[in-house]
């Protein structure tokens, strides 16, 4: 099958049609609303506490790294998705690649769980030592 | 092939040996491991073979190019003497695994036969080496250096996608004789004209690569970064990276686009101008040793770049050739550097110029003549290997008909006399000037790798048909 | 890995744990890890050559350089030559090695010296198996060095230094001519293997005094007069003996210095077809031998009237090699290793119990105190003089004959060197061991007998130099002449043509030569014993032996000659040249790189957008430069 750039361009439309959207929203509210400014207003909103001191303080190195790790484990997990959909499909066919496909994700689960368990040994996931 | 494997493994187990209480066994670990992947790599001589759905493919030329690497790193691991005793800000397990991870994206980068393993070789190498890069965590210059490399390496990363992008959608192959092939169709089909997609394409490949050999005008992270960067693993960046990238350009140069020699030919004389005169003019007004050598890295991609240019049959065993005698003696060089720079430091602070050098002889015969010979190895004086490197690199360039190379070799040999220049501050320095170094102690492992790399660029040096014929 | 491979490692592995070892390797063990070396060396030889069956082998190592269609190769040849002359370099240096163990035993630098004799034995076994002119090459080098550094060995001495320099330099002008003479081989042969080079010319027609050939070997001949120290570059050798003894007996008489004629007797094949060259050799031979002949005969340094005999004995050397008695030539060769290191050992001997005393007037009368000493270098000495039944006798006779058939003035010149041999060598052994001892009181306290690591060899030296003459045993006797038999092989390619001489008058030309030597020996007895003269002091010679005694002032006239224009030219260039060129133009564009760098260094100037935004703009001119015929049109 042969796709000329032409045949692209619903998507094209569609895009230039989200992006006149968030825009065209962003312009209106501001323009519309009504502005009235204030010692109080304009103050950063702590919950009825006074703001004390910079937002920028250092924050523990843990959090970035939880969060990290978070991220990554999730994005291996989406590597599952095509390949749990695929799985039965495999199944199915007669031919032994259900097996192979079988014993390749668990080398992949296997090389993640030796991460898991390497990130646990570091003593990444221990908040306080 | 299996040699990636087994350094992946080797590189999850290193992780785990640093669980151990025992510092001591992981630099011999990691050296069995490098050997080990050497005997593995060599199980794929003689045979031509497709690896993982056609997606990397060994042959000769490869499995040289990864002795090379592999040899690069076991000298780069042999000289690391453990990353010291500092336990709370070094982790040599991660350093030795991270160093085995980044060996393995250079394999796939010189035995890759698809793009997009030419694309996660090259992540999973910068990648490494940004981290390493940074891994002096208490040096300013350290993270500047990192934060630069990651920077600019993921800019660059992102013109060799876009260029991979657009070769696919000129020739809609990521295969790398695929596209040979669909580049020969488009010329049938456009009657010898191609269209701007392949054009950019092509010259976006090149540029991304190019930028990981640092060639200039893509050069510029090289004399930061290099300086920043610790110098072991200044040391592996200048000899592996560089090996992995030069044979990557030149794969994918030969293999795909052979064909279309004037697009990426005739820019490429520029670039390789370029970077040997701005590599060499550059390196002589350096005060210190280590940014001299990434200066002097600059100019050695020239060198390198000009085999590939020359597209001559020969270009295979002189590209090896230089590879290896550059790669050996610029490590020798690291050692003796590293060793030194810690000997004179000065507030804590390694000294990296040359003044640490002097009077380096009178105590040191055995690290100021390694030095030495790995000076003149690197500037080409006759018998060091680094004469027979540009021996063979200039007449490759002078046996191509063309014209155009006869002026590269005229820039090519004035440089190298300006590459004299320099390469001899630091032997002057060990030898002639007055200073005092006190007697450095090495553990026996060291003296025999300064040993063996200086013998080797002799042996080379005297007889370079040794190895050539191998290539 | 072959016997022939290890001949040269041994050396070569003595050298390397002498040499990086200098200082640990304790003094007792490095003097007997290099005598080993060299027997072990000398084992082989021998082994091979009683295993020889007269086919040459080559032994290919690797190839060493491949460049175009030349190749040369990293390989050794053995054939007859090199058997002979492995045999002489590895037996006699094996009994110099053990001799150097007694001689050398106070010095401070015993293992250096061990480590370079090890590397001389090494680089002159290369010289001599090499199967190429450029592994020869290499050996011609390498003893050159090995020669400076011996000559120099005791470096705090600048004399010392100055005569080392001086080998060195006469050498390398020598060197050139071989240098030139390869790359003229290389150039019309297209090769430097000598089985080739030879079959090319066996097969190539080549008619005698053809001009090419006379060229080549004119220029390997000139490379020959220094390494063999002929005029004009023989001066170098008297001044070599600043060395240690033993070097001299090894290095400068028995091996190093006899690589010449090893040269030219293994180009043969293009000596004779070169008919103008041989003259120019015979000649150039003759004169040495007589200029040197009559320089010794008024030296005083016991060690300087060997040298000069050493000198005229290449000289007839290379009259043997001028008029094709190559055979003869070599016959001279390894009689002449046996005595002159003999000689030279017998004098190391006496300089040892002299407490290095070396003027021949402070001596006399040491054949009481040194019996063995004395009686070897008797013998010595009445086989360099040429009387029988002793070596010289036979190879000198042989050379002489050969040199009748050829030319009957050059003959009778010969017979007059012979006598001023025979004169000279009788001087200096009546001075030395006979009469009244002449020096002081404490050096005649000190006198003893050497020890018996240098005396074993002195003894087995004497035997050989006894009945070294038989190896070669000429047919007028009843002999077949075995060394010219064996070495026959090696000249069958080149066109020699023997005139069978006259038996009666081969007699007639040997008694001539001995009445003459023995007549001259009677002289010097007469002189020396009977009328008990001593050599003037220095500075009291008058007329023509003050000439002689100053060397006829060749050093004086080398210097005027070569040495001051040079110094004068070298001034100009010094004050004119090198202000005009050197300074201003070499200096200026290593100021230009220096400023450019200066400049192009201050591209890199740290700021990462800066650096992207350049690196874009170069990808945007790339681009556009490529993509021009589309963005034009």
């Amino acid at each position: 099958m042969n796709y000329q750039p032409s045949d692209f361009l619903p998507i094209l439309v569609q895009l230039v049609a989200a992006l006149a959207f968030i825009v065209a929203t962003m312009l209106a509210t501001h323009w519309l609303g009504p502005k009235r400014h204030s010692v109080l207003k304009d103050d950063a909103f702590e919950c009825g506490i006074e703001s004390v001191g910079d937002a920028r303080t250092p924050i523990s190195v843990k959090y970035f790294l939880v969060a990290i790790l978070f991220v990554l484990f999730d994005v291996e997990i989406i590597f599952m998705y095509p390949w749990a959909v695929n799985f039965m499909g495999w199944v199915k066919s007669t031919s032994d690649v259900a097996i192979t496909m079988f014993l390749e994700m668990l080398v992949f689960m296997g090389l993640l769980l030796l991460g898991f368990i390497y990130v646990i040994k570091k003593g990444v996931l221990t908040w306080e030592k | 092939m299996n040699a990636i494997i087994a350094l992946s493994l080797f590189g999850i187990s290193n992780l785990f040996l640093g669980f151990l209480n025992n510092r001591k066994i992981l630099l011999p670990a990691t050296l069995v491991f490098i050997l080990i992947a050497l005997g593995l790599n060599f199980a794929d001589w003689n045979h031509e073979y497709y690896w993982f759905n056609n997606m990397l493919k060994t042959n000769n030329l490869s499995v040289n190019f990864v002795t090379i690497i592999l040899l690069s790193t076991f000298l780069v691991v042999a000289i690391s003497r453990s990353f010291g005793d500092d336990d709370e800000h070094s982790h040599p397990a991660e350093y030795y695994a991270i160093l085995l991870f980044s060996a393995v994206g250079a394999i796939m980068m010189v035995t890759f036969e698809n793009l997009i393993m030419l694309f996660v070789g090259l992540e999973i190498l910068s990648v490494s080496m940004y981290v390493l890069t940074g891994s002096d965590k208490r040096s300013l210059r350290s993270n500047e250096a990192a934060l630069k490399y990651f920077l600019m390496g993921s800019f660059a990363t992102g013109i060799l996608l876009f260029g991979v992008a657009l070769v696919y959608g000129a020739t809609s192959s990521f295969d790398i004789h695929g596209i040979a092939q669909g580049v020969a169709k488009a010329k049938e089909q456009m009657g010898g004209a191609y269209g701007p997609l392949l054009y950019s394409g092509v010259i976006l490949i090149m540029v991304g690569l190019l930028f990981k050999i640092s060639a200039a005008p893509f050069h510029f992270w090289t004399p930061d970064v290099y300086d920043g960067a610790p110098s072991i693993f200044t040391a592996f960046m200048s000899t592996v990276v560089k090996t992995a990238g030069v044979a990557a350009t030149y794969r994918i140069l030969s293999i795909s686009f052979p064909s279309v020699y004037g697009l990426w030919g005739n820019p490429l004389v520029y670039i390789v101008c370029a970077t040997l005169i701005i590599g060499n003019i550059t390196a002589v007004y350096q005060q210190s040793f280590k940014r001299m050598l990434a200066y002097s890295s600059i100019s050695h991609a020239g060198y390198l770049l000009i085999t590939v240019l020359a597209k001559r049959p020969e270009t295979n065993s002189s590209l090896l050739f230089y590879s290896l005698a550059y790669a050996i003696a610029t490590i020798t060089a690291f050692a003796v550097l590293m060793v030194v720079s810690e000997a004179q430091a000065k507030n804590g602070k390694a000294d990296e110029s040359f003044e640490a050098l002097n009077g380096l002889a009178n105590n040191n015969p055995l690290l100021a003549f390694s030095l030495t010979i790995s000076m003149l190895s690197l500037a080409g004086i006759p018998l060091t290997a680094g004469f027979f490197g540009k021996f063979f690199v200039f007449s490759d360039a002078f046996s191509n008909p063309s014209s155009l190379f006869k002026w590269i070799l005229v820039i090519a040999i004035l440089m190298s006399t300006v590459g004299i220049y320099y390469y001899f501050k630091p032997i002057i320095a060990a030898y002639m000037k007055k200073g005092e170094v006190a007697k450095i102690e090495l553990s026996p492992l060291y003296k025999f790798i300064l040993i063996l790399t200086t013998t080797l660029t002799i042996l080379l040096g005297l007889a370079p048909d040794l190895v050539k014929n191998i290539f | 890995m072959s016997l022939i491979t290890l001949i040269p490692l041994f050396p070569l592995i003595g050298f390397l744990i002498n040499g990086i070892g200098f200082r640990h390797v304790p003094k007792s063990l490095a003097g007997i890890i290099s005598s080993a070396a060299a027997f072990a060396s000398f084992a082989c030889a021998l082994t091979l050559f009683l295993g020889f069956n007269g086919q040459p082998q080559i032994v290919h190592l690797f190839d060493w350089i491949t460049v175009g269609t030349l190749n040369i190769s990293m390989s050794f040849q053995l054939d007859q030559l090199s058997l002979l002359m492995l045999l002489i370099i590895t037996g006699v240096g094996t009994l110099i090695h053990i001799y150097s163990i007694g001689y050398m035993s106070h010095d401070e630098g015993f293992g250096k010296f061990f480590a370079f004799l090890n590397l001389f034995l090494f680089f002159m076994l290369l010289l001599v198996m090499g199967s190429n002119y450029v592994v020869m090459f290499i050996g011609w080098e390498g003893v050159g060095l090995c020669s400076y550094l011996l000559i120099g060995f005791w470096n705090k001495n600048s004399n010392y230094g100055n005569a080392a320099r001086k080998a060195f330099i006469m050498n390398r002008i020598g060197d050139l001519g071989f240098l030139l003479g390869i790359f003229l081989i290389i150039n019309h042969f297209g090769s430097v293997e000598y089985s080739e080079v030879f079959s090319k010319i066996a097969e190539g027609g080549y008619s005698s005094g053809d001009k090419t050939l006379f060229y080549i070997t004119i220029l390997l001949f000139i490379g020959a007069m220094g390494k063999s120290a002929q005029i004009p570059l023989y001066t170098w050798l008297p001044d070599a003996m600043a060395g240690p003894t033993p070097v001299s007996a090894l290095i400068h008489a028995a091996t190093m210095v006899t690589a010449g004629i090893y040269m030219i007797i293994r180009s043969n094949i293009m000596y004779s077809l070169a008919p103008e060259t041989l003259d120019i050799v015979a000649w150039v031979g003759l004169a040495t031998a007589l200029l040197a002949a009559s320089i010794g005969l008024f030296q005083n340094d016991i060690k300087k009237v060997l040298a000069y005999s050493t000198v005229s004995q290449l000289g007839y050397m290379f009259m043997g090699l001028g008029v094709m008695a190559y055979s003869s030539s070599f016959f001279h060769v390894m009689t002449h290793a046996f005595f002159k290191a003999l000689l030279f050992l017998g004098a190391g001997s006496v300089i040892h119990a002299m407490s290095d005393e070396q003027d021949i007037r402070s001596m006399g009368g040491l054949r009481k105190k040194l019996p063995i000493t004395f009686i070897t270098f008797l013998i010595a000495t009445i086989a360099i003089s040429g009387i029988p039944p002793f070596a010289g006798f036979f190879s000198k006779d042989e050379i002489l004959a050969h040199v009748f058939e050829h030319n009957k003035l050059m003959w009778a010149f010969g017979v007059l060197g012979s006598i001023m041999t025979s004169f000279y060598m009788f001087r200096l052994l009546f001075l030395t061991f006979f009469g009244e001892f002449r020096g002081t009181e404490k050096q005649k306290h000190h006198l003893h007998e050497s020890p018996i690591a240098m005396t074993a060899p002195l003894m087995i030296l004497a035997v050989l130099s006894a009945i070294g003459g038989f190896f070669n045993f000429p047919h007028i006797f009843g002999g077949h002449a075995s060394l010219a038999a064996f070495m026959e092989p090696l000249f069958e390619q080149s066109a020699i043509e023997h005139v069978a001489v006259d038996e009666s008058l081969e007699i007639t030309l040997m008694i001539v030569s001995v009445v003459a030597a023995l007549l001259s020996a009677g002289v010097a007895y007469f002189i020396y014993v009977v009328k008990k003269t001593v050599p003037v002091a220095e500075g009291e010679e008058t007329g023509l032996q003050k000439v002689i005694y100053n060397k006829y002032y060749i050093d004086e006239l080398y210097d005027t000659l070569f040495v001051k224009p040079i110094t004068a030219l070298s001034n100009f260039f010094r004050e004119v040249i090198e202000f005009l060129v050197i300074d201003l133009i070499v200096e200026g564009v290593g100021k230009l790189v220096k400023t450019l760098s200066s400049e192009v260094r201050l591209l890199q100037n740290g700021t990462t957008g800066y650096y992207i935004f350049a690196m874009v703009l170069s990808i945007a001119a790339i681009l556009v430069w490529s993509l021009k015929s589309f963005l034009l049109g």
